[in-house]
């Protein structure tokens, strides 16, 4: 495919990948569509200045879309289950933590603030931050079915002091995943080194010299990934030389 | 654009100050009236005092507080105890139930203990549930959603959800409101403590109410008994103040009633702490944004 980018003279060719499924893409943009309303209903009902938008009729129907927003919410990750569980697995499986997340630890600050390329060890088909934000999202699906469902069901059933906890624990994992998900939208849609995560998401591929930028291991392999790796950090060491 | 200077290329003072108050603010938002403290009964607030030595079972109370709040019968299994029905509900503000104690069974009226430090208005959403400026805990049905936090954090198990369907969580919560629209419109006292007969149940000025009752107790335990005031101090103090004949819990009543103090971590530390996240995570990002906008150009991005 051929790109005129904007302030370049020469247009670019930029090939391109597969990275996710069709139901990948699908399900990602549906968690979407229903974590944002969720969080909003949620919202009305833990925020003292949003109390009158919480009152009466208006409350109850924010109190109905959280339920039914949380229905399409909780289905998903088992629909993604049923139809591509090897999938679902395998990226399960990437989003663990290994020694990779260290170096992306150390390299974070001066890749991402000031774009220095040299600082970034390769990393796998998913970095640190990615992971982070995949395992906070998938902890945090757990302990909202978890407390939601006999949130919803429970009144009456489960002993109050259950539920007292329940409450907390849905907010704390509200707290969490909402921080969460602001640094990852800022991520998505204005860092400019991460100009690729949201056309893989809409298009499923990603280009090949970003993966090899970004996800080196993945791209190349551990073992070449690293040679090409010392072979970037000594030019930056020479260059800085004089 | 490469002809910036190199100042600007950092955040500016007056950027890094606008990101702070935003912090601060988001920070705020959610913030509670000032104190965290519980606020203390006062003795010219309205209360109820029972005395179930005087009771005589009759329930006139129980019908006296149906028939003003229009509240429809229910319907009980015959079990064959002097009880019907078996608690309160939805439907059922005022009850007298039948209670073993020291000095053997005797009666014992159940209803909102309209607490000081009242646990249901603290979690309560909407401002439904309220203090009314009488002292009493006030319930405004069109301002609730039914969400029902008052039932699992009232440490007497008062409020019920009158529900309309499971699935959608349409419900109303209900309980015993002082019969706060006989107070607010100046016909009278509780229903329930105008119909008693036998003065088991009075209301007045709490701390007129305080003062008989301890008048009472010294009477009753030169009588013998191990008599006590429940609800002098009990949550903040309460405005249905009893006289009790044996420990609280032999009544089902907590000693130390503990839901409100949890309440208050929830409502004014651990969501303040969760504002404080979000408005160090929005100004963060903020912060981030307007900086990597100046230091790394998008056109050298491959
Ligand atoms: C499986 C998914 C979920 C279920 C079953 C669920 C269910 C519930 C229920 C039953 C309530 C109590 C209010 C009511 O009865 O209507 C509630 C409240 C709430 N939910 Fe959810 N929810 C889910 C997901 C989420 C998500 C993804 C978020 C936010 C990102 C969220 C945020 C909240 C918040 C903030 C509250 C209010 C708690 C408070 O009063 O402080 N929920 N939820
Ligand atoms: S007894 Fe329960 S319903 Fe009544 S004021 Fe106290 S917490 Fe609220």
């Amino acid at each position: 495919m051929t790109v005129q980018l904007k302030g370049r003279a020469e247009a670019i060719t930029i090939q391109w990948i597969p990275k996710y499924t069709t139901l990948e893409r699908a399900a990602h943009w549906l968690h979407t569509a229903t974590f944002v309303p969720l969080a909003i209903t949620g919202m009305i009902l833990y925020f003292p200045f949003l109390q009158p938008l919480a009152q009466g009729p208006a409350g109850m129907t924010f109190r109905l879309i959280h339920r039914v927003a949380a229905v399409i919410f909780g289905l998903l990750p088992i629909v993604y289950f049923i139809f591509q569980p090897r999938r679902l697995i395998l990226n399960i499986r990437e989003f663990l933590p290994n020694k990779d997340d260290i170096g992306w630890l150390k390299g974070a600050p001066a890749y991402y603030l000031l774009g220095r390329h040299e600082a970034m060890p390769p990393q796998g088909r998913f970095n640190a931050g990615e992971k982070m934000n995949g395992l906070i999202m998938i902890v945090a699906w757990f302990v909202f079915g978890l407390t939601g469902v006999p949130m919803w069901f429970g009144k009456g059933i489960i002993p109050p002091e259950l539920f007292r906890w329940l409450v907390v624990f849905h907010d704390l994992a509200m707290i969490v995943s909402v921080c969460m998900f602001l640094v990852h939208l800022y991520l998505a849609v204005a860092h400019p080194l991460m100009w690729a995560g949201l056309v893989s998401m809409r298009f499923g591929v990603t280009s090949a010299e970003y993966a090899a930028e970004h996800h080196a291991k993945w791209y190349y392999g551990p073992k070449r990934a690293m040679e090409i790796w010392e072979a970037k950090k000594r030019e930056a060491a020479q260059k800085g030389g004089h | 654009m490469n002809g910036k200077k190199s100042s600007e290329t950092h955040l500016s003072r007056r950027e890094f100050l606008g990101l702070s108050a935003l912090g601060l603010g988001i920070s705020l938002a959610g913030a509670r009236s000032a104190s965290a403290a519980p606020p203390a009964a006062s003795p010219y607030d309205v209360a109820i005092l029972y005395d179930p030595v005087k009771c005589v079972g009759c329930r006139a109370c129980q019908m006296a507080c149906k028939r003003w709040n229009k509240l429809p019968n229910e319907s009980t299994d015959p079990l064959g105890i002097y009880e019907s029905p078996r608690d309160l509900s939805a439907i059922t503000w005022n009850i007298i139930k039948l209670r073993r104690t020291a000095v053997g069974w005797h009666f014992f009226n159940y209803q909102c203990q309209h607490c000081t430090d009242a646990a249901c208005v603290e979690v309560c959403p909407t401002g439904a549930l309220s203090h009314d400026p009488m002292g009493f805990v006030a319930l405004d049905r069109e301002k609730c959603n039914g969400c029902g936090y008052c039932t699992q954090f009232c440490p007497y198990g008062v409020p019920h959800l009158q529900i309309a369907d499971i699935l959608t969580g349409a419900a109303k919560s209900a309980k015993c409101t002082f019969c706060q629209d006989r107070l607010r419109s100046g016909i009278g006292g509780p229903s329930c403590a105008e119909a008693c007969p036998v003065g088991a149940l009075t209301w007045g000025k709490r701390g007129d109410l305080l003062e008989k009752a301890r008048a009472r107790v010294a009477e009753l335990q030169a009588q013998g008994m191990n008599a006590r005031i429940y609800g002098e101090n009990e949550a903040g103090g309460l405005h249905r103040l009893s006289i009790l004949l044996d420990e609280p819990e032999q009544y089902g009543l907590p000693s130390v009633p503990k839901t409100p103090a949890f309440a208050r971590a929830w409502q004014r530390i651990i969501q303040p702490l969760g504002n404080v996240a979000f408005g160090a995570a929005l100004a963060g990002i903020l912060g981030v944004f307007l900086f990597v906008r100046r230091k790394i150009r998008m056109e050298e991005v491959r």
